[in-house]
């Protein structure tokens, strides 16, 4: 394990620079009501008009409609789409991993049909991991597909996929030939399956304030063609952990807490601030300047051709316990009753943290699956 | 040079291999119970490493502010019981600011400022009177390098600690931070050169401090790892429980947050201004202290707890460490006031852009 500091060149302070300019062009603030992370509102608009200027798909190649970007550009524009509190859920989960696998695993007719539609912000993906009886133990799924002419027939359900009953696609760990000699790992396989597809039923697990993420969504008899099998068959299993490895340790990991501070401070306006609270900003931009050093070297490594798995998974382990520890600080010492429905828009933010963070700490692998990630690698041990 | 860093990797190496030598677990134990270690001071001297950023001409080893803290990291690393941060980056720096000689031996300052002290100049004589506690090493330093504002301009008094009376007292980890008391002590005074006052002094000894610490809490991550793996109960590596697994990863993770913040830090030192770096690596490394200790202790049990095992030369150097060179509260209240000024429109430029932003 090893962090190596890193900074950014003018090149890409330039682009930090384009992305402030359009952000405050965009979403003034004060337009908008700021998104907590990557937990953002889905604006079709809004992902069309970042695709415009390259920045959904941007470190997908040229030749697929990308911009042939680094993994560090990419960290620059999600770093500050999120700390703005951008509605970036529209294009978020394409951009972040379903781009990378279908470039990585995928045939290049689904390079061609999907990848410069994922670049121009057209397309939305959901995630097809967990099942009922599968959450951590992932490699457990019993979702089947099973083969018929030209394709595939599924039966089973997924459930807390988040967007399916707005997005248009999702990649889906399945299982494609039976357990042999108790290794769950093999005879699992990806597939792209459209959200829209016959005998595919997508229904809402009201989230615990009532709106609408995550769903059930429910395959019967569902036909998916031949050419929609992503990468090889067999191989899901370690398609799937390539792909987990990129959405570990980004700043969607530690940024979801910040607009919700920097509001605290713009409704404050600096004066009326105890000291208690004056030194607890103190705490946070330390800690944020510390933890972002973390995760822009894991991004830079990854650039050179890295798979930093061990330390991704530390920075997402610590990063998302100290989204938590921010909301827990900021309710220990704010004396107010803060409510969703409060005039105060940071009172609002800090009731929608405190209600749905408990949940950064478990999505895309709880902290307790990392723990044995990291671990295993600490000691060098295959993760 | 390593791009990213800056580091001379020989220096790395070298001081490595040193102190893997002459810093083992006796060594440090006995240095402890006799409150110095000359043989581990002389092998690190004559090596130069004491006097590394400290230019060749002026009495020092030449390299950069960035070696030195590489070597300080090792220093920590390996609990090595000398004064290497005292005689280079701060006693050495003020000395050869201020035009004075850079001893042969080691050389201590006045951590805590001299607020107690009252000094008088006369011609290039400083008279010095008043006491100064928790001064490191000042029982065997050839040198105290004594940093005093006098009419607004900051002037360093070499003294010679022989001129003083010394009564030893030591840190959690047992190292000497004397009392030293000034009776109208004289010594040969000169002012400053501009950049070298006591607010900088403040924060290159945060910085320095900040260095050991990172080193420190790495080294003990590492026997955590090894030990956790090491130790069966119920049949198997107690590394292959969930609940241990936590502990292995928060003391990994602060070993990392600790070393990025003080390397980080360390790099703009060496730039130029680097006030909001070293304020946020000195409170990013105390609080690390905290919480690594905390979990590296609990994952090895009561063999953690005993001097037998070498945990302690670095959890007891950490607690001790937190504490010197501003604490949390400092540093909090510091980095909160930079903080606010930034207004809400300025605070994320200010953790992307530190010092730079501040200016």
């Amino acid at each position: 394990m090893r962090f190596t500091p890193t900074e950014l060149t003018a090149e890409e302070l330039d682009l930090q620079q384009q992305v402030r300019d359009f952000l405050l062009e965009e979403l003034p603030p004060g337009s908008h009501e700021p998104c907590l992370g990557m937990a953002a509102n889905k604006d079709k608009a809004f992902s069309l008009k970042m695709a415009e200027r390259g920045w959904v798909g941007m470190a997908l190649p040229k030749e697929w409609g990308g911009s042939d970007r680094t993994a560090v550009d990419r960290f620059i524009v999600v770093e500050e789409m999120l700390r703005w509190g951008a509605p970036v859920g529209h294009h978020w989960v394409a951009d972040r991993q379903t781009g990378n696998v279908i470039l990585k695993f995928g045939t290049e007719e689904q390079r061609e049909r999907f990848l410069p539609a994922i670049c121009r912000g057209e397309l939305g993906f959901s995630i097809g991991m967990s099942e009922p009886d599968s959450g951590s133990d992932l490699a457990s799924v019993s979702t089947k597909a099973e083969q018929t002419t030209d394709g595939w027939i599924i039966n089973g359900t997924k459930i807390w996929t988040s967007g399916a009953h707005e997005n248009d696609w999702f990649v889906c760990l399945l299982r494609t030939s039976p357990i042999e000699d108790g290794n769950k790992h093999a005879g699992l396989s990806q597939l792209l399956i459209d959200l829209k597809s016959p005998g595919l039923e997508i229904s809402p697990i009201p989230f615990l304030d009532g709106s609408h993420h995550f769903n059930e969504v429910t395959f019967n008899e569902v036909f998916v063609p031949d050419t929609n099998v992503v990468g090889d068959l067999g191989m899901g299993w370690h398609q799937n952990t390539t792909e987990m490895a990129y959405e570990r340790g980004g700043p969607d990991r530690w940024l979801s807490p910040f607009s919700t501070v920097e509001q605290l401070l713009r409704e404050a306006k600096g004066t009326e601030l105890e000291e208690t609270v004056s030194d607890l900003f103190g705490e946070l931009v330390a800690r944020w300047w510390g933890i972002r050093n973390l995760s822009l070297s894991v991004a830079r490594l990854i650039d050179t051709g890295e798979a930093p798995s061990i330390e991704s998974s530390l920075v997402k382990e610590m990063g998302t316990r100290y989204e938590q520890e921010v909301v827990e600080k900021l309710v220990h010492l704010i004396d107010i009753e803060y409510s969703p429905d409060s005039d105060s828009l940071f009172e609002r933010l800090l009731a929608q943290c405190v209600v749905t963070f408990p949940g950064n700490t478990i999505r895309g692998g709880t902290i307790e699956i990392l723990r044995s990630v990291a671990s295993k690698g600490l000691k060098g041990l295959p993760a | 040079m390593t791009e990213a860093t800056g580091v001379d990797q020989l220096i790395t190496e070298t001081a490595d291999r040193l102190f893997t030598q002459i810093c083992d677990h006796e060594a440090v134990q006995n240095a402890e119970a006799v409150g110095a270690a000359p043989e581990i001071w002389s092998a690190f001297a004559e090596t130069g490493f004491p006097w590394i950023s400290i230019d060749e001409d002026l009495g020092g080893s030449g390299g950069t502010l960035l070696d030195a803290l590489e070597v300080l990291r090792l220093v920590g690393y390996h609990a090595a019981p000398i004064p290497a941060a005292e005689t280079g980056v701060l006693g050495g720096w003020l000395l050869a600011n201020s035009g004075h000689e850079i001893p042969a031996g080691p050389i201590t300052v006045l951590p805590n400022g001299t607020s107690n002290i009252e000094a008088s100049l006369s011609g290039d004589q400083m008279t010095l009177t008043g006491t100064c506690v928790r001064v490191p090493w000042a029982r065997i330093a050839e040198r105290i390098a004594v940093l005093v504002e006098v009419d607004g301009q900051s002037m360093v008094a070499s003294v010679d600690p022989t001129d003083c009376v010394i009564q030893p007292m030591s840190n959690m980890a047992g190292e000497p931070r004397d009392t030293v008391c000034f009776e109208g002590t004289k010594a040969p005074a000169a002012p400053c050169v501009a950049g070298v006052n006591p607010e900088a002094f403040r924060f290159r000894g945060a910085l320095s401090r900040a260095a050991l610490m990172a080193g420190a809490i790495e080294k003990m991550s590492q026997l955590t790892v090894t030990y956790t793996n090491d130790r069966i109960q119920f049949g198997r590596p107690v590394a292959r429980f969930q609940a241990v697994q936590q502990h292995l990863v928060w003391g990994a993770q602060e070993a990392a947050i600790a070393r990025m913040a003080a390397e980080t830090a360390g790099r703009e030192a060496n730039r130029g201004s680097a006030f909001f770096e070293i304020a946020a690596a000195k409170l990013i490394t105390n609080q690390a202290a905290a919480r690594a200790t905390k979990a590296c202790h609990q994952a090895h049990g009561a063999m953690g707890m005993t001097q037998e095992y070498p945990l302690h030369h670095y959890s007891r150097r950490l607690w001790s460490w937190r504490k010197e060179y501003g604490g949390d509260a400092e540093w909090s209240k510091w980095l909160g006031n930079a903080a606010i000024s930034q207004g809400a429109d300025g605070l994320y430029a200010l953790v992307t852009g530190g010092s730079s932003v501040l200016s």
